[in-house]
């Protein structure tokens, strides 16, 4: 459910990128930032550095604009990969209105991915969101590296809901804007008041 | 959820007894809600998802200890200074002040003006829900939607 006020006639959505750590989630907001219409997305927050991996979040608002007399906005976050902050992770999926997943296609991250892929589905359940109709799509990151997993084998461990998927390079910018593409007319065809 | 106009009229009130350079309310979502004061030094957007995260993680905090929630939240700077408090389940108001000295009078105008605030909030009326055509709005925000996300890849 998106954040409406009729009085400023104003919608926002909530779109979080979530993942493991590393995986890309800070360099899709930072490319969305760059390749869009500068006059459409205000500052971008980035909490989230190398050299801060403790914080909580990046946020990236994003005006899609007027809609039905609406001025409607998309906000984007991360969370944060790390494992102990299961807390923060959960509170930040709070009210979200979809979901990317980012994973990350080097072999050895098999794990990491999957482990992160469950903590989000327990944390869509413990949110009552429906795992099948919920907007989320996923995108495997770092396609450039020199070893990847195969992709067949990405779907068969993270996406038994048969959710979209996208191949990304986020850090050249592919495939990045095809993913929020998505996951945002995801948003809006599923939207009610 | 409905934010009447006097919810301005209220945080207004406050910056004038207060003395204090900027109120805003701010959703639960971390949108800037109402602002009043001088604004033009600060990026609101940002300050209003910044503290809304702030909040869900001071709330989880305040569970670990035992508490429901914190109701204020009060960060010391050296020259300014941020009063956080909670006007109901998904609104808070911050307030952005200079001189610590005032900071009881802070604290007492926060409180009175958060009680009429909340008052003030309405659940949505419902011939307001109707100005939105849920159909319409989906078909034209899908068309933006592939019109913004096509054009800067050519
Ligand atoms: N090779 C490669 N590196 C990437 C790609 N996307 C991100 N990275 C790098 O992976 C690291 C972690 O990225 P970051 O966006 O901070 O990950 P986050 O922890 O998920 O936010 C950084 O050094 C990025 O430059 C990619 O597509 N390919
Ligand atoms: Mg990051």
């Amino acid at each position: 459910m998106p954040y409406i006020n009729y009085d400023k006639q104003e919608i926002a959505f909530k779109i979080v990128y979530f993942g493991p750590g590393m995986s890309g989630k800070t360099t899709n907001l930072i490319k969305i930032h760059e390749i869009l219409d500068p006059q459409k997305c205000s500052e971008m927050v980035v909490l989230d550095t190398e050299e801060e991996r403790t914080l909580f979040f990046d946020f990236l608002p994003f005006d899609l604009g007027s809609i039905c007399g609406f001025s409607v906005r998309f906000n984007m976050y991360t969370v944060p990969g790390q494992v102990q902050y299961e807390a923060s992770r959960k509170l930040i999926l709070d009210g979200a209105d979809g979901v990317v997943f980012v994973a990350d296609s080097h072999p050895s991250k098999r794990e990491e991915n999957l482990l992160s892929y469950q903590m989000m589905t327990e944390n869509f359940v413990s949110h009552g969101f429906d795992p099948v109709t919920y907007p989320l799509v996923l995108q495997f990151n770092k396609r450039d590296l020199d070893q990847v997993m195969n992709i067949s084998e990405m779907n068969a461990s993270l996406n038994k809901g048969g959710h979209k998927t996208f191949e990304a390079v986020a850090l050249k910018g592919q495939g990045v804007i095809e993913t929020i593409k998505e996951v945002s007319k995801q948003i809006v065809t599923r939207f009610e008041i | 959820m409905q934010v009447h106009h006097n919810a301005k009229e209220a945080l207004d009130k406050l910056v004038n007894d207060s003395e204090c350079i900027t109120a805003l309310l701010i959703s639960r979502e971390g949108v800037s809600i109402e602002e009043s004061g001088n604004t033009g030094y600060l990026n609101t957007t940002a300050l209003a998802a910044l503290i809304a995260g702030m909040f869900t993680a001071t709330r989880e905090v305040a569970r670990m200890v035992g508490e429901e929630h914190f109701s204020i939240l009060l960060q010391q700077g050296t020259n300014r200074h941020i009063h956080i408090s909670l006007i109901n389940e998904t609104v808070m108001m911050v307030i952005i002040f200079e001189d610590y000295q005032r900071i009881g009078k802070v604290r007492y105008e926060a409180k009175k003006a958060s009680e009429v605030i909340a008052n003030i909030m309405q659940p949505e009326p419902e011939a307001s829900v109707e100005k939105l055509n849920v159909a319409g709005f989906r078909e034209y925000a899908l068309n933006l939607i592939d019109r913004i996300f096509d054009k800067p890849q050519g």
